[in-house]
């Protein structure tokens, strides 16, 4: 009789190379697990793939679309890459967004009739330090009372989106808006400049990238990051290094807030123009995916926001041409992180199949 | 019907470590067996390959002359092999009776029955219909015992069952273990402590770096020899030639050092008071698990206590972090080389930046500066003769040794006045052992004192000038390394007293 032994094992060297080079694996498995859904549907896989991925890119508008569906998914991205590369599982982006985006759209209806250069600004910080004062919610919970940030962080998104929700429809909505649950449009100086004449693509990508070059300097170049990086890797040996542990908990959280908080106005003040109840699409959950396809690292997360925005877009064209719902975004966006930690699972251990005679096992 | 288990030639590799070589034991009914070792000895490998939760690479199991074939858990389970474990594997949310119908093959009914049969017998006093997180953790302990019970068993193995009881627990406990063990099951207890097999065992196998080293009745044992054969009493013959000099200054003094902690698997400290003298070598003698981890990372700053007093070069510094202690000229080498004192995913360079002590401008401004780390680096790698000359290289590739001599030249490179360090020749081979203790000597000969905490007592006697044994959280008083034996720390190490 045969005895197969399965045994898992972990590989001891990774090449760089070949760890940022499964994300593409991964994009290349979605795409074919895709074409395999479609064809299950009843669509031409070849073609449903045609309309999901390049149709929506084929004109600039679509490509305007593109970048900026990117740039809170890269914002936000960037921001939680602080968080997870120290071991803090900041769940909760989306309310950060949420609570940014209230507090950058109320300084934004305080001015609903005013002009001025500054007006802008204002707002811009008003929703990052929003942003901020969320994530230190969670923050605080953890480093005081020990509670678990992702149970936390994670409810209240759902606190946050109740809270924008009572103001839209209470003491915020617009006097003259017939009772819909929306507050007044923003004023122009409220508004972020467009790129270019009927794009909507606008100045908020500047924030983005200059987040990416922020980012991507504190993590490597400075002390700050290199708590953050030994305290993700082990943190026994941060504690015995004598790192503030405390402290940089609550930092990691304030840049990842602050990084949603930006995220929230950029929409409220970019696209959409005003609050109302649904200012994001699940930004900042996906945002969690496109952080792990970029591998946490700066410019991988531009990357990965380009492809999962196309996700977003692909699902719009798909609902419009295929008649097929628009979730099939999230379905494509699942698939990504699947096949991302199946083929990470293949990256870091290797898989022995070792068959044996029975009568070996003694010998 | 008599039992009789027989253990033939198992082996058992890990990468890096050998943690069952060739064992082989025999152990029959109507006898309480211990099995005696150190933490990391191999006792709880072995223990596991009988339960079947891990298979070894070699040897068999017989029950009364019928080879095991011990693939899993169950499997040990069919064989009436049964098992309390030193964690419990119980639900904490459900109620003892549920706990223990979860896997039973009979009717609520009859199961009832039956367990209350076995409270009866056995004179357990527990409520079948509380949760279990209500227990104490003597009962939590009685609880598995009863499953075992229910299933008739013909070996009944308990790991280390008493590092969670109280005293009165402990002698309830090996009043129900004599009477099973008169009812024809066998007993294989497992343990590190000294007394507990001598009160109630019959005969004892110590084993050793994943070796049996000994059997023998216990009636012909005492704590000290059971000791030295725990911990191995090979003398070594280069010693260092030993200061006593009562006129040096004290450098550092702890006074009141109480520790207590809520968790169970954590030794509590009381009230520890000792002091350390310039260029001398403080060695802290005891079989693992008697506070040690505790007490070092006290003296490192990791746990701060209230009411602790501890003066370092006339300053009080019971309050600061390791960082800070560190600017004091204080350093540290863990016991811990993989997971504490280095991280394997990073870079030589990157761990030895971990030492960011005060005039290392490793952090200008907080900007990493990588020159100045890496010069820095290169000078360790060459001064301390670690086996490589790129800082670039991930430490995991590092062998122990060369590990072992990275961290204590990035903790030595600061010319630190007071080195505590924690069984740093831990699993090294003879030649990366001998390299550390002239190092170790070399620093006391430059008139820098160290804190030797070790479980090894021929590294204790080989480097300390004064040795105090650690015991349960206690000190004992600390003497002269010229006046100490190997017996009598094995004495002190056991929980005996001299004089």
């Amino acid at each position: 009789m045969e005895d197969l032994l399965i045994r898992i094992e972990k590989r001891n060297d990774v090449p760089t190379t070949l760890y940022f080079f499964t994300p593409f694996i991964a994009i290349i498995l979605t795409i074919i697990g895709g074409g395999i859904i479609f064809y299950a549907l009843g669509f031409n896989p070849a073609e449903a793939l045609k309309f999901y991925f390049i149709t929506p890119i084929s004109n600039l508008y679509g490509f305007s679309e593109l970048l900026l569906k990117a740039t809170p998914l890269c914002l936000i991205a960037i921001g939680l890459s602080f968080c997870f590369k120290s071991n803090n599982w900041n769940i909760g982006a989306e309310g950060q967004l949420t609570f940014g985006a209230i507090v950058g759209g109320g300084v934004a209806l305080l001015f609903y009739n005013q002009e001025g250069f500054y007006i802008l600004p204002l707002i811009i910080i008003a929703g990052a330090i929003g942003g901020m004062i969320f994530a230190l919610i969670p923050a605080i919970l953890k480093t005081y009372f020990n509670t678990n940030e992702i149970l936390v962080s994670l409810m209240l998104v759902y606190v946050s989106k109740l809270i924008l929700d009572y103001l839209v429809v209470g003491p915020w909505s617009n006097p003259e808006g017939f009772n819909f649950p929306e507050t007044r449009q923003f004023s122009d100086s409220s508004r972020m400049p467009l790129l270019f004449d009927g794009l909507r693509v606008h100045a908020g990508i500047f924030i983005a990238l200059a987040a990416v070059l922020v980012s991507w300097f504190v993590l490597y170049k400075t002390y700050l990051g290199f708590q953050i990086k030994v305290s993700g890797l082990s943190l026994k040996t941060a504690k015995y290094a004598g790192f503030k542990g405390k402290t940089m908990i609550l930092i990691v959280f304030m840049i990842s807030g602050a990084c949603a908080g930006l995220a929230g106005v950029g929409e409220i003040t970019g696209p959409i123009g005003q609050l109302h109840r649904m200012i994001s699409p699940d930004y900042g959950f996906t945002a969690i995916i496109v952080a792990f396809l970029g591998r946490l690292n700066p410019f991988g997360i531009i990357f990965a926001s380009l492809v999962v925005s196309l996700t977003y877009l692909g699902a719009e064209t798909a609902q419009i041409f295929l008649q097929i719902p628009q979730y099939t975004g999230q379905v494509f966006q699942g698939m990504i992180l699947f096949f991302l930690l199946a083929s990470d699972y293949l990256l870091f251990f290797k898989v022995k199949i070792l068959s044996l005679k029975k009568n070996e096992l003694g010998h | 019907m008599a039992t009789d288990l027989r253990i033939s030639n198992i082996s058992k590799i890990y990468p890096g470590c050998i943690a069952n070589d060739n064992v082989s034991l025999q152990f029959k009914s109507g006898k309480i067996y211990a099995l005696l070792g150190e933490n990391g000895a191999g006792k709880s490998t072995l223990v596991k390959i009988l339960s079947g939760v891990i298979s070894p690479d070699n040897g068999e199991v017989f029950l009364n002359e019928k080879n095991l074939k011990l693939s899993s858990p169950l499997d040990a389970k069919k064989n009436k092999i049964g098992m309390v474990f030193q964690h419990f594997n119980l639900f904490e949310t459900l109620s003892v009776f549920e706990n223990l119908s979860i896997d039973a093959t009979e009717d609520n009914k009859s199961l009832r029955v039956r367990i209350n049969e076995i409270l009866k017998k056995y004179n357990f006093s527990i409520d079948l219909d509380v949760p279990v997180l209500n227990l104490s953790a003597g009962q939590k302990q009685k609880v598995e015992i009863i499953r075992c019970l229910l299933r008739s068993p013909k070996v009944l193995i308990m790991d280390e069952p008493t590092s969670v009881l109280t005293e009165q627990e402990t002698e309830e406990l090996f009043i129900s273990l004599k009477k099973f063990c008169d009812e024809g099951i066998l007993i294989i207890y497992i343990t590190h402590k000294l007394k507990e097999v001598l009160s109630l065992c019959d005969e004892v196998a110590v084993m050793r770096k994943g070796k049996v080293v000994s059997v023998s009745q216990t009636q012909n044992e005492k704590v000290e020899t059971l000791a030295n054969k725990m911990v191995g009493q090979k003398l070594g013959k280069i010693k260092k030639k030993i200061k006593i000099s009562k006129n040096k200054d004290e450098i550092f003094k702890v006074k009141h050092l109480n520790f207590y902690s809520d968790d169970p698997f954590e030794t509590n400290l009381v009230n520890l008071n000792f002091s350390v003298k310039k260029g001398e070598c403080l060695g802290i003698a005891g079989i693992s698990g008697n506070g040690q981890n505790e007490l070092f990372q006290i003296l490192s700053g990791e746990i701060i206590t209230p009411n602790t007093s501890i003066i370092f070069r006339n300053k009080e510094i019971a309050k600061l972090n390791p960082k800070q202690r560190r600017e004091y000229l204080m350093a540290f080498s863990p016991e811990d080389r993989i997971s504490q004192a280095a991280v394997p995913e990073l870079k030589i360079y990157e761990n030895v930046a971990l030492n960011n002590f005060k005039s290392s401008n490793f952090f200008e401004k907080g900007l990493v500066n990588e020159r100045k780390i890496k010069e820095h680096s290169k000078k360790i790698l060459s001064d301390f003769s670690v086996n490589t000359d790129n800082v670039e290289l991930k430490s995991q590739f590092l062998s122990g040794g060369n590990l072992q001599k990275l961290i204590l030249g990035r903790e030595l490179i600061t010319a630190p006045e007071l080195l505590i360090c924690y069984n740093p020749t831990w699993g090294l081979d003879v030649g990366a052992i001998n390299y550390i203790h002239e190092t170790l000597i070399k620093i006391n000969d430059q008139e820098k004192s160290t804190i030797l905490i070790s479980t090894d007592t021929e590294e204790l006697l080989k480097l300390s000038d004064r040795i105090a044994v650690i015991y349960k959280g206690k000190l004992s008083k600390i003497m002269p390394s010229d006046e100490v034996t190997p017996e009598k720390l094995g004495i002190l190490m056991g929980g005996g007293s001299i004089d």
